[in-house]
């Protein structure tokens, strides 16, 4: 099979746009995997190695992405639908805040202390707050503070879980 | 409500204030302590056990943090890396402070070197048991069956890293059989299950894990391999009775604090450990796991310094050497 | 029988005053932690260790298992009301419950999950009772290769979980396989497939998976979608099941009573195949299977059944062997231990108050939890009222916090979502990720099974066929795949790859 799918689909209409990137897409975790693998033993099968499994399980999703591809030509089905990228932008975004906030973090020259949930909690309602389309940043303000302070009530004193809260300020 | 909060702001700030003013005042805040591995496990309970009688000393809370992974240098890696104030320590073991330099060779600290030791903090004996179906009645004849036919046997061991491991690896080493075919569980208990029902003949593993499957029968124990028997199994003999002395191996706990930690911190936390191990009930506690009592040689700084390079000059040679 | 006086002294035991509280105290904080995503019953339980310091040992197991068993009733709210399963025990009740949710019959699948859970605990505790030491030879009867053939044969339900293309479940079951083979290798202690990324030298955290593609992948999929999440909002129906909806779904209970508590005596977690198998069995039985994945009732009932008995069940090989088989347990094995009781064979002879006591109790812990659920089921459906735009910044909040404390780890929450994004593109593909997490979850002790059985073996794969256990279990696999396919490839051709 010399062609990759792309090339063969010219030849014929894609009937199922939605399996064909599926199918394109386990191809490349395939691809990944297999690239991320290529250092490691398979062993013997009395001394199975490292490779052995993850280098199998890749060979096998990378057969059924090119089932998928091929399938995704004969059999109709759903076409790719559209992205929304202000929910990925700002809920993914202010949950990676919170993780950069709350026990401060370095890279290069740029240098955050840990802020403690006091920050981190605000960060993470506010910023994903937003992707809402009906929005409304008074109220979400308010209700960030109310639920860090809840938050902050209920993980750190009634179930004890080693959070920071406020290092910079309470010292915890 | 707000202005509820208001005051407690400002009332946590002046406490933050005078908190800065007296600074000498060590400790004026929770102290973490950092425990490398899963809740439950033999070191996080000897963690809990010292930690809380630790608190009473120190005027403050001693909070147990179980940061685990990567057979527990993720979490000593964090301890070491953290600002060297005196409230951030961890108890390790035998593996993190010990064995990881040969086992791990990126590992990102340097126990000799590169870290405040306070003290040990308990040591559990080792034992090595077997199935109990496996011909071999003693330690003497066991050795030699494995010697004479190493293919014929299966180890069992909680994963590369954990005691286990480490000390199984150090036998083998020691008998000159260091490719005997080795079953890797994920954890001292699926190990033993297997163990217990005869799919793997034998290992090695700490006294709190293996003393109650030996007491009912279920396992076989060949020796101990410490210098005395123990009170919780005066039965089985140490390695020395049974004819292969050099094993001598003891899973140890100990706590350490990054490097540069103030000598006043550090010398707190050196007493606040000895009043710890002095006090009738954290010691019963602790004798009741199996666990030994450490010399007050060994609760001292100078003393676990010791005792970690007398163990990772026994380690060291036949771990980087074990095949992997 | 000597098994009622047992009983009796269990009772004795448990109805102190001081262990009802502390059975309350426990299931109430267990159904807390079980409806806060991520918050799992191991943090907590870790974290009240040191509390039970000064209580007796029998009143701190009791409250310790009252949290563990509370955990899964609550763990099955938080995956119908926001479809997040804190635990892979909730995967399949998310699939199910939350299309219930969705058309407003959020209150019936609480309270079938909540009266399922109860039934499947009150069997559950009377096996423990009458069969517990019997039961105990067969945890001992599974080695390495009878372990590997049962994992194949769960990855084989997992087909059944599909809710579209069987091709595509394939993808997605291989996927997870991927997935749970990243991290240090156990025996060689090699880094696979880590990017040479400290964080994932121990692989990916379940719960960071989970609520990546179902939570936050599901917020994302939510606020694209206004219209699928305001119907969640406008009807609310009845609270409670009524007498069809138990009629409908009192066999699913009993069947899934008895395969989660079959399941949950074996080692090593067999408890997670539970819930699946129990869908499966469901789903192939069912008059019209295409009801499962869009609501039926069944599918909540089975599994949350399963669930709860298999959780229970899971005690067995602790008490009886002292061996903990799952990470639960092994906390479990570590309070015991603080308090001086070091379990083993022979807790249940040294120890029969503990033990005894602790089963009495968790009949009792049963009881409560439907006292405690029950009445609150109004209070649940009520917060799907709250608009979508303070909901979902609230479960957000729960959710970094939570998996912050699985392993204080912040990178956790940043995987989190990026596994969000990673679920989002899943969605837009057509993928379901549901067995893509049972691949994850068999995929790491499938391959430590696989390892340990070929070298007990010294290489030879008979040793799969030659144990009469394991051939049986691959058997049902095989029967079980073939029934699968079966019907799609009877269909026309154009529907080969669609059940």
């Amino acid at each position: 099979m010399s062609l990759n799918p792309a090339e063969r689909s010219r030849g014929m209409r894609i009937k199922s746009t939605q399996d064909f990137a599926a199918g394109l897409f386990m191809i490349a975790l395939a691809g990944l995997a297999f690239y991320l693998a290529r250092d490691l033993s398979a062993g013997t099968l009395r001394q199975i190695g490292p490779g052995m499994l993850p280098k199998s399980f890749a060979a096998i999703c990378g057969g059924l992405g090119l089932l998928l591809c091929l399938s995704s030509l004969r059999y109709e089905g759903e076409r790719l639908a559209g992205w929304s990228w202000r929910g990925v932008l700002f809920v993914l975004g202010g949950a990676v805040l919170f993780a950069l906030t709350i026990r401060g973090f370095e890279i290069g020259p740029l240098r955050v202390p840990p802020l403690g949930m006091a920050v981190s909690g605000p960060i993470v309602v506010i910023v994903a707050g937003l992707a809402a389309d009906d929005r409304n940043v008074k109220q979400l303000v308010i209700f960030a503070a109310a639920m860090t302070l809840f938050c902050a009530l209920l993980f750190k004193y009634a179930l004890g879980l080693p959070i920071p809260l406020a290092p910079w300020l309470l010292g915890i | 409500m707000k202005s509820f909060a208001k005051i407690g702001l400002v009332a946590a700030a002046a406490l933050a204030l005078s908190g800065a003013a007296q600074a000498q005042a060590y400790p004026d805040r929770p102290i973490t302590m950092i425990v490398p591995f899963a809740a439950g496990g033999p070191t996080d309970i000897i963690a809990r056990i010292v930690g809380d009688h630790m608190s009473k000393t120190l005027g403050k809370q001693v909070v147990i943090e179980n940061v685990a992974g990567a057979g527990g240098t993720t979490g000593i890696t964090r301890a070491l890396t953290a600002t060297p104030d005196g409230y951030t320590i961890a108890m390790g073991h035998l593996g993190t402070f010990s064995a990881a330099p040969a086992t791990y060779p990126n590992l990102k600290y340097d126990p000799l070197n590169g870290m405040q030791p306070i003290g040990l903090a308990g040591g559990t004996p080792i034992l090595v048991v077997a199935r109990k179906t496996l011909e071999q009645a003693d330690l003497k004849s066991f050795v030699a069956a494995v010697k004479a036919n190493p293919d014929k046997f299966n180890e069992a061991h909680a994963g590369l890293g954990s005691v286990s491991w480490t000390t199984c690896t150090l036998l083998k080493g020691q008998l000159g059989v260091p490719k005997l075919n080795a079953v890797a569980y994920r954890g001292t208990g699926p190990a033993l299950n297997d163990l217990v029902s005869g799919q793997v003949d034998f290992m090695c593993d700490q006294i709190v894990s293996v003393a109650e499957q030996i007491k009912a029968g279920t396992i076989r124990a060949y020796a101990i391999a410490s210098a005395e028997r123990s009170p919780a199994l005066p039965d089985v003999p140490t390695t020395k009775e049974a004819g292969l002395p050099e094993y001598q191996i003891e899973a140890w706990n100990g706590i350490a604090a990054p490097k540069g930690t103030p000598k006043e911190a550090v010398d707190k936390l050196v007493d606040a450990l000895n009043k710890a191990l002095n006090d009738e009930g954290t010691k019963k506690r602790l004798l009741d796991l199996g666990a030994v009592i450490p010399t007050v040689e060994e609760r001292t700084p100078a003393g676990f310094a010791a005792v970690i390079k007398r163990d990772a000059d026994k380690l060291s040679p036949i771990l980087a050497a074990a095949p992997r | 029988m000597d098994m009622f006086s047992n009983l009796a002294l269990g009772f004795s035991v448990a109805f102190s005053l001081q262990n009802i509280a502390l059975c309350f105290v426990g299931c109430l904080v267990g159904t807390l932690i079980g409806v806060l995503p991520g918050v799992g019953p191991i943090a907590t339980i870790a974290m009240l260790l040191p509390i039970t310091f000064g209580l007796d040992p029998v009143g701190a197991l009791i409250m310790l298992a009252g949290i563990y068993y509370g955990a899964q009733y609550g763990g099955s709210t938080t995956a119908i009301l926001v479809n997040i399963p804190g635990e892979a025990t909730a995967v399949v009740t998310a699939l199910d419950g939350h299309e219930m949710a969705k058309q407003g019959r959020a209150g019936i699948a609480l309270g079938t999950a909540a009266l399922g859970s109860f039934f499947a605990g009150c069997v559950a505790t009377l096996i423990i009772a009458a069969l517990g030491a019997p039961l105990t030879k067969m945890a001992l009867l599974f080695g390495p290769a009878e372990y590997f053939s049962l994992m194949v044969m769960g990855l084989c339900f997992a087909v059944v979980l599909a809710r579209g293309s069987i091709l595509k479940a394939f993808c997605m079951i291989m996927l997870g396989l991927l997935l749970s083979t990243v991290g240090t290798d156990l025996e060689t202690g090699q880094e696979r497939m880590t990017f040479g990324f400290p964080p994932l030298a121990d692989g990916i955290d379940f719960a960071v998976l989970a609520m990546g593609v179902f939570g936050f992948a599901e917020v994302l999929r939510n606020l694209e979608n206004k219209e699928a999440r305001d119907v969640v909002r406008s009807k609310i129906g009845r609270l409670l099941p009524n007498w069809d909806d138990i009629k409908q779904s009192a066999m699913p209970v009993l069947r899934g009573t008895m395969i989660g508590g079959t399941l949950g005596i074996l080692p090593g977690n067999g408890a997670v195949l539970g819930p699946f198998a129990s869908y499966t069995v469901e789903k192939k039985i069912a008059k019209d299977p295409s009801r499962f994945g869009k609501g039926a009732i069944e599918g909540v009932a089975g599994p949350e059944s399963a669930n709860n008995a298999g959780a229970q069940t899971a005690f067995i090989p602790l008490l009886t062997l002292g061996i903990p088989p799952n990470a639960v347990m092994a906390l479990m094995v570590g309070a015991m231990t603080i308090h001086g009781i070091i379990p083993g064979p022979q807790v249940m002879t040294k120890n029969p108050d503990l033990f005894w006591g602790m089963i009495a109790s968790m009949w009792i812990g049963n009881l409560m939890l439907l006292i405690i659920n029950l009445p609150l089921v109004g209070l649940w459906v009520k917060l799907l009222q709250v608009p979508y735009r303070l909901m979902f910044p609230a479960i957000l909040i729960f959710c970094c916090i939570g998996i912050y404390s699985v392993n204080n780890q912040p990178m956790d929450v940043a995987f989190t979502a990026m596994f969000g994004l990673f679920g989002y593109l899943l969605i837009k593909l057509g993928f379901e990720p549901a067995p893509m997490l049972l691949g994850f979850v068999l995929g790491r002790l499938m391959e430590e099974k696989l390892r340990q059985a070929l070298i007990i073996s010294r290489g030879s794969f008979m040793t799969f066929l030659e144990r009469p256990i394991s051939a049986g279990l691959l058997l049902v696999a095989v029967i079980v795949l073939v029934i699968a396919l079966l019907p799609s490839m009877s269909k026309k051709r154009d529907e080969v790859f669609t059940e």
